[in-house]
């Protein structure tokens, strides 16, 4: 049994049409895709505040919608926690009340949440007497968070929390995002259209376009293939790559990425682990054979697996072990032979990489 | 003030209270429906609703007679099986009143549900309240001002309603004479000019009372709603 199972369909006025089915088994999923790719209604469906032509939705075995038999639970009695973008507190109410309210409305059997300890692990209690017009934007978030929590939800689901956040903010909010999951093992879903979001968080990513699932698997498989990137909406795919063990060193941070060592500008090593390294495709210079006597500090080995042409340019996906997304002309393409197999040497300047944690 | 005009004031605050209570929960209904429901004929229930704004008072005040005299479709009824009598009485004058100001109360309810953004509905349905507990928690609440905002100028309308009343009321000194209809008796004797202009004062000065707490209210509303 499966913890979530979906399928809809659904043709709108304006002529486009949602046609997505998927099954969920993981803790943390991602539900990733450009904007306009049908998220959203997605979520909507599975929530219960919007009702598709042709539709089935069943959670933990439960069913909460078919269409085709009559059947569909009010969005009250579904238990499922959505998490909106921009938070949408009850401006009436102090957070504390904020809070509670979830918990006031569900039957006491789902009250499976301790408030204090959502209080404590949300870091709220500085805001109980606060009205959501005096919180900040990630205190709003915060307070949502737990809100839905408190609702005792088999399944929460959030709408691009972070899209309205400053970058700063983003990164501390999904670590407690992540803190609640861990503590409390509520299956997530979770929508964005941020690639980093997605490699960072997410355990299996779902992909959306044009109404439309594309492909679906763990964030760096999934992400990997040019089709599901929606690269007509975007700046094309992003390189973010998983680094470990930095260290101060002389001169620069050190850090191994896919057991290849990275150097990275000095700074201050991250708090965080694991943490990324984030850099333009178009800041990769790729090799047929390794080269000394550069200045370039960073040589990573690895083998074409896949070569994507757009509007002039090429991508070649690199896997080093994870990912590297390059960019080249289609003349150096051609020149160096870059098809699948290919060995190939990723040159990467130190101070083209950004740590993001 | 001679005692005939106190007894004037005191009918017209009791007509205009309960005039303004009897109609709110029917005005917050109709607010919310008109507000949130999508339906065909809505049009049709927004004119009926709004036909006393534009009706003379007089002929609003008519119909109610006759629907409600002892032999009217209503008024037998009431009169048959409950024993009440409602022309002709200050209940009369009262619910002449109710319906004159009710495009009002309905008006005002309505623009405030409009302002509640819906979304903060649906919230509170997938945290587990349902259709009432998310009308009576969150809706209402964030409706309120402009709730109470309806309320002050149905009950300011019906302060100075006249055609309506004197039709389905009469013109009983003590009874169902309001302040409105004690003016005009006033103003109809020999040297009543001179004597009906405390009543006229005290007429203007509730009315702008109850509208600058109506206008007051209506801007605290619009502060309230969330960016």
């Amino acid at each position: 049994m499966s913890l979530l199972s979906l399928q809809c369909r659904h043709r709108y006025a304006s002529g486009f049409e949602l046609d997505v089915s998927f099954e969920l088994n993981h803790r943390f999923t991602s539900l990733f895709g450009p904007s306009g790719s049908g998220k959203t209604s997605v979520l909507s469906i599975i929530a219960g505040v919007f009702r598709p032509q042709q539709a089935s939705v069943r959670l933990n075995g439960r069913r909460l919608l078919d269409t085709a038999n009559g059947i569909c639970v009010t969005p009250a009695r579904r238990a499922i926690g959505l998490v909106f973008q921009d938070a949408l507190l009850f401006p009436h109410l102090t957070v504390e009340r904020n809070l509670q309210y979830g918990r006031r409305h569900r039957a006491a059997a789902r009250r499976t949440v301790a408030y204090a300890r959502v209080v404590d692990v949300l870091e709220l209690g500085g805001l109980l007497r606060r009205y959501p017009r005096n919180l900040s934007g990630g205190e709003r978030q915060r307070v949502a968070l737990g809100r839905a929590v408190l609702s005792g939800p088999e399944l929460l689901m959030m709408d691009e929390p972070l899209a309205s956040l400053d970058d700063s903010l983003k990164g501390r909010i999904l670590e407690y995002l992540q803190r609640m999951i861990a503590e409390w093992d509520i299956p997530t879903l979770f929508v964005t259209h941020s690639q980093a979001e997605v490699r960072r968080a997410a355990e299996w990513v779902v992909v959306l376009q044009q109404g439309r699932m594309v492909a679906e698997g763990p964030p760096d498989e999934a992400l990997a293939r040019p089709a599901p990137l929606a690269w007509g909406n975007s700046a094309g795919p992003v390189n973010l790559l998983r680094i470990e063990q930095v260290t101060a060193a002389e001169g620069h941070l050190a850090a191994r990425v896919a057991g290849q060592d990275l150097f990275l500008p000095l700074g201050k090593p991250p708090a965080v682990s694991p943490s990324f390294v984030q850099f333009r495709p178009a800041d990769v210079i790729v090799s047929r054979q390794d080269v000394s006597g550069l200045s370039v500090r960073n040589h990573l080995h690895g083998r074409v697996c896949q070569v994507a042409p757009v509007e002039g340019a090429i991508f070649v996906a690199v896997d080093i072990g994870q990912i590297v997304w390059a960019e080249v002309t289609p003349q150096a393409a051609a020149e160096l032979q870059l098809a699948p197999g290919a060995e190939v040497v990723c040159l990467l300047k130190a101070h083209c990489l950004t740590l993001v944690s | 003030m001679t005692s005939e005009a106190w007894t004037a004031v005191r009918l017209s605050l009791q007509v205009a209270m309960c005039a303004a209570l009897g109609g709110l929960p029917f005005a917050i209904a109709i607010g919310y429906w008109l507000a949130r429901g999508r339906f065909a004929g809505k049009w049709l229930v927004e004119a009926v609703v709004n036909l006393p704004l534009v009706l003379p008072p007089v002929v609003t005040g008519y119909v109610l007679l006759v629907l409600l005299a002892p032999r009217g479709p209503i008024g037998a009824v009431l009169q048959g099986w409950l024993g009440v009598k409602i022309v002709f009485t200050w209940w009369g004058a009262a619910l002449a009143s109710m319906v004159m100001g009710f495009p009002l109360m309905v008006r005002a309810i309505r623009l405030a549900f409009q302002a509640v953004d819906p979304r903060l509905e649906m919230a509170a349905r997938t945290l587990g309240a349902g259709g009432a507990a998310t009308f009576f928690t969150v809706s209402l609440p964030l409706a309120r001002r402009g709730v109470t905002a309806g309320w002050i100028l149905a009950f300011a309308r019906s302060l100075g309603e006249f055609g309506a009343t004197i039709m389905v009321a009469g013109n009983i000194e003590g009874q169902t004479r309001t302040i409105p209809l004690a003016v005009y008796t006033l103003a109809n004797q020999p040297d009543g000019m001179g004597r009906a202009w405390p009543l006229v004062a005290l007429s203007v000065a509730l009315s702008c009372g109850a509208l600058a707490i109506s206008e007051l209210l209506e801007r605290r509303q619009s502060l309230h709603v969330p960016a």
